[in-house]
């Protein structure tokens, strides 16, 4: 719950600062207002997404002409974690996820038609590969055209944990291809990620980074034991380039110096040659990594044991005696014990538990396969070099290691947040049938949705939250099968209709969800806002793509008043583009078709006032009963319709009603006098004796008609 | 981000960090670099503003370089710029925001600055959003029109004053305008209605439409309308249901539907079957068919929509398309000195600029 400072009643520092139960230091978010000291109360509630609402009130008595007494702001609390990743990262995090995810879905669906092309995990492959090139790039493609000698370690921007996490847990489940050789994956994972860990604790790359930056100084390297020590450590975690690129920094290289240490200078080659020939179990490598690879078993063991023992035979050679230099000698012998596997150099010469592992790996047991004895090594590791700091990924690999989807599952969720774990379920189903069940079953005390639904429900919710990522959740609500389409609802229900664009959006959205009674629902929304802000037109728009008759007609009712009744009115130009909106679909205009019918009608009677034929007149005539007999005419147009019509009535050449005609008209009449004794009836503003005139005109033509008869 | 090496279209996208609300070319100074006009909103520190960039074309890599940035008051819903006929240097901007005015800008694109000229006040100006704007051809006089049904004329010669065309009293509401003379205009609206209008005339429009092709089914709404130089009488509409139709005031009451959706008339083969949000004449298509400058044929016209599509459409042919992208085209431009050249703005904060051969 975050709380509100008031120190000193100085009214420049009022800030919100949340209140944890962490020891972290709390977070301070000024508040920026226009408001003169005092203030009387303050609010706060939540506004959208992860933003505050702050209502300031003064006092009523410092209300005023330019003070209005308050004022509304909104906080916006940043990312708790501070922020590895910002705000507009994720969001494009979130864009770039969608595609991949949707097609992920839609191949999940098509499954019997796809099983004879391509292993599910294939294409859990190529889902995962998308993302992982949306979480940044680990390697820089460019470089340098003139490389620089001293320049052994390439400096990268630094990789985000959510990319490292992401490459773990493809490597573990949805990589079937690299089953056989994981270690090396592993290896290749540390290489890229293990300067994250730098942060917490010692590591090889931050030892390597420090000796680079050292190096630009030293004249002889081969006198420092840094020198020695930092070869060393990278050999352990096979960082081979590296070292073989430090050995050749070595002195003795040096051309005036190679006549005086060339024994020296043959050992130094020796075992960079040792270290560039070395046998690795993996199918490739890329062209600027050294080693020699060899895809299975029986071949990779011919080669170690022969590597083995040419390393061998070079520590027992003569040559060690005959070199002066100490330091090269200690430091190449001690090199040559990294790689015949020597425990205790292995764990002096690194620093945290995963690189003694994969130091292990690599020297010691590079045929360790299956979750298990991988397992086992690593407490093995873990016990040797106890965990000093807890790191996230660490958290990710032991429970990873361990078998234990529920910790993995809870890593996922708590160190890197909902996006991963909506994502990250799909690798895990692919890889692992226990995975798979504890997803897909059903819980009860969950309202009986699945933790794989859940999941993706709490991520739709997040991307709901916030005006630009809104309209990506349906896809995600899409795809849950019990709650999803309930919450997009909920979620079209709650855009603001003000907004045309975002009213079109949502109901596109609608129309591809075939959810046609919610998009009717926001369009009678949205009619009845615009009708609330004058905005007649759009709203009889909206209320008739909605086809809301019963809200059309109680508009219509409204409208009338404001319709000028008389053929003389000028006014009723402006109602044309009303008209032409209302459009020929007579059944969706409800009661405002009469508008239509009483805009022909006025054309035909000025046609008539100009003086044209009986035929014209007599159309006139019939327009006039149409309108007249039709009940949805309102009753205050009765009168001025008739009145308008006395020229009508007194035709000189025949009548132009007959008898039934005049008799209904009389009738309207009759009711139209009843009506004015009630209370609330809105007279028209016609001359006192319209009424009178209207009703001696059309006895006088039922009269004549009855004649015509 | 090349698609594939048979398709000669290059289309590059660059991610921004801001949503797009509207974005067009500014005049060209020199070949080598080229200017854009953006009108962004950033959502974390909820502040919409107008960027000039700096575009700098390459086959592999182009560049964008923010040049220059000013904040607006309120979100921009139309944006149209006009090059000024002195100073080549310094275009004229003109930008319709959502609380109701029109505001001016000078960008200086030597001296990378954008500068405010002036506002319209909002009082008396148009309730609620303006929802559509158009500069004459020489840059002196702005139409505008809103939801709230007012049409409004800006003369750019005394500053901020403007005249009223009409108040439909929000009887009628418009979404669009386009400038079809010196003196004639046409706006779009809902019910895909078209109104032409003529300042010698004074009162209402001189002529209404009213599509109602659909058949009884449900109406929709013209998003953005253009008019060509050349045939002043024809005015181009495209909106809802992926509806394109062409409307020759010379015979008002046949509109020559060229796409839609869901319609009864209109060709089978349509490109979108979402909203239309914008429609411009696209001079760099050439038609073969189209010899004569008098044929009645209608010129063929790029659109780009709701549901992701940047394409041409010509009346009787299949239509072309440039782009499909998994969410919202919102807006594009064509470069008017360079044809070939069109940029669009993505709903995912992005932009993709395409370059034809």
């Amino acid at each position: 719950m975050p709380g509100v400072t008031l120190d000193s009643g100085e009214i420049n520092s009022l800030a919100v600062v949340p209140h944890s139960s962490d020891a972290q230091s709390p977070r301070v978010y000024p508040l920026r207002h226009r408001l003169a000291p005092p203030l009387a109360r303050i609010s706060i509630s939540w506004a959208r997404g992860n933003s505050l609402r702050v209502s300031l009130l003064q006092s009523d008595d410092v209300v005023s002409e330019q003070n209005h007494g308050g004022e509304v702001v909104e906080v916006k609390l940043s990312n708790v974690e501070g922020g590895e990743i910002s705000d507009a990262q994720w969001r494009r995090i979130a864009y770039g996820s969608v595609t991949p995810f949707a097609l992920l879905q839609s191949q999940k669906n098509a499954i019997d038609t796809l099983r004879y092309e391509k292993d599910w995990w294939e294409h859990v492959m190529d889902f995962s590969k998308e993302i992982n090139s949306l979480l940044g790039n680990s390697k820089s493609s460019v470089s340098p055209t003139i490389e620089d000698p001293k320049s052994v370690f390439k400096e990268v921007e630094q990789p985000s944990s959510l990319k490292a996490a992401w490459e773990l847990m493809e490597i573990f489940y949805a990589d079937k291809e690299s089953q056989t050789w994981i270690p090396e994956r592993l290896l290749d994972w540390l290489a890229d990620f293990d300067c994250l860990f730098s942060g917490t604790q010692p590591t090889v790359h931050a030892k390597l980074v420090t000796f680079q930056k050292e190096l630009v100084t030293i004249q002889a390297v081969e006198n420092d034991p840094e020198y020695w020590e930092a070869m060393s450590a990278a050999l352990a975690v096979g960082w081979l380039d590296v070292v073989v690129k430090l050995l050749r920094l070595h002195g003795s290289y040096l051309l005036d110096q190679l006549g005086s240490r060339e024994i020296e200078n043959g050992l130094v080659e020796a075992v960079a040659v040792l270290i560039s020939q070395m046998p690795r179990l993996r199918p490739d490598l890329s062209a600027e990594k050294f080693g020699v690879c060899y895809k299975t078993k029986p071949e990779f063991m011919k080669a170690w044991e022969k590597w083995r023992a040419q390393i061998t035979k070079l520590d027992c050679s003569a040559f060690w005696l005959q070199c002066d230099h100490q330091q090269t000698r200690s430091g190449l012998k001690n090199m040559l014990q990294v790689m015949l596997g020597n425990a205790s150099s292995l764990s002096t010469v690194t620093y945290h538990w995963l690189e003694l592992y994969i130091s292990h790996f690599l020297y010691i047991r590079p045929f360790t396969v299956g979750l298990e004895s991988m397992y086992s090594l690593a407490q093995k590791c873990m016990h040797l070099k106890p965990i000093s700091s807890h790191h996230k990924l660490m958290g990710l690999i032991i429970g990873i290691l361990e078998e234990n989807t529920e910790v993995v599952l809870a890593e996922c969720s708590r160190s890197f947040g909902p996006w991963m774990i909506t994502h990250a379920i799909e690798l895990l189903t692919a890889g692992s049938t226990q995975a798979e069940m504890l997803l897909h079953e059903q819980q009860s005390k969950i309202g009986g949705i699945c933790i794989e639904e859940l999941h993706r429900l709490t991520y739709a919710q997040i991307l709901s939250s916030h005006a630009l990522t809104w309209n990506i959740a349906p896809i995600y609500l899409t795809s849950c099968m019990k709650q999803g389409l309930g919450l997009l609802e909920n979620l079209l229900y709650k855009q603001p209709v003000q907004h045309h664009q975002v009213l079109v959006k949502s109901i596109e959205i609608c129309r591809l969800n075939g959810l046609d009674f919610v998009s009717y629902d926001m369009m009678k929304i949205a009619g009845v806002h615009y009708w609330k802000h004058g905005k007649k037109g759009l709203a009889v728009f909206w209320l008739q793509q909605a086809r809301d008759e019963v809200r059309l007609n109680r508009i219509a009712k409204h409208l009338f008043d404001f319709v000028g009744k008389s053929l003389s009115d000028e006014s009723f130009k402006q109602w044309e583009g009303m008209i032409e909106l209302l459009g020929t679909e007579s059944n969706t205009a409800g009661g405002l078709e009469f508008l239509k019918k009483y805009r022909d009608f006025r054309r035909s009677l000025q046609q008539v006032q100009e003086g044209i034929t009986t035929d014209t007149a007599f159309k006139a005539a019939e327009a006039l009963i149409a309108l007249m007999r039709n009940p949805s005419t309102p009753q205050q147009f009765w009168l001025p319709l008739l009145h308008d019509s006395l020229k009508l009535l007194n035709w000189q050449e025949r009548p132009l009603l007959n008898v039934s005609h005049t008799n209904l008209l009389l009738n309207k009449l009759q009711e139209l006098s009843l009506a004015r004794l009630r209370p609330g009836f809105v007279d028209a503003e016609l001359p006192p004796e319209a009424l009178k005139s209207v009703r001696l005109a059309l006895a006088t033509n039922l009269g004549r008609a009855i004649l015509e008869d | 981000m090349a698609l594939t090496t048979s398709n000669p279209i290059q289309i590059h996208k660059l991610p921004q960090h801001t949503y797009i609300d509207a974005l067009r070319w500014l005049p060209h100074l020199s070949t080598f670099t080229r200017h854009i006009l953006l009108a962004t909103y950033d959502s974390d520190t909820s502040t919409p503003s107008l960027q000039t960039l700096t575009f700098s074309p390459s086959q592999n890599t182009p560049t964008l370089t923010p040049q220059a940035s000013i904040s607006a008051p309120s979100r921009i819903t139309s944006l149209k710029v006009s090059p000024s006929p002195f100073t080549p240097s310094k275009p004229l901007i003109a930008a319709a925001i959502f609380s109701g005015s029109v505001l001016f800008y000078s960008a200086d694109l030597i001296n990378g600055s954008l500068n405010f000229e002036y506002s319209v006040p909002e009082e008396g100006f148009h309730s609620g959003p303006v929802s559509g704007i158009d500069l004459n051809e020489n840059g002196s006089e702005c139409v505008s029109v809103g939801e709230d049904g007012k049409v409004n004329l800006v003369s750019l010669g005394d500053k901020g004053g403007f005249r009223r065309v009409f108040d439909s009293n929000g009887l009628v509401s418009y979404s669009s305008v386009k400038w079809a003379s010196p003196v004639e205009f046409v706006t779009g609206g809902f019910g895909f209605g078209l109104h032409w209008w003529d300042q010698r005339k004074g009162g209402g429009p001189v002529a209404l439409f009213k599509g109602n092709w659909t058949g009884g089914n449900a109406s929709g709404i013209v998003h953005s309308i253009d008019i060509h130089p050349s045939r002043k009488h024809t005015c181009l509409a495209g909106g809802s249901s992926g509806t394109v139709f062409a409307w020759d005031i010379r015979s008002p009451k046949q509109p020559l539907i060229l796409s839609g959706f869901g319609a009864n008339d209109v060709p089978a083969n349509s490109l979108v079957e979402s909203d239309i949000w914008e429609i411009q004449y696209d001079n760099y298509t050439h038609s073969s068919k189209i010899s004569n400058p008098t044929s009645s044929r209608v010129l063929p016209a790029m659109i780009c929509s709701e549901d992701g599509i940047l394409g041409v459409i010509e009346q009787g042919e299949e239509p072309i398309e440039l782009l499909a992208e998994p969410c919202a085209i919102n807006s594009f431009d064509i470069d008017r000195q360079n044809p070939s050249d069109v940029m669009c703005s993505l709903e995912w904060e992005s932009i993709a600029i395409l370059s034809r051969p």
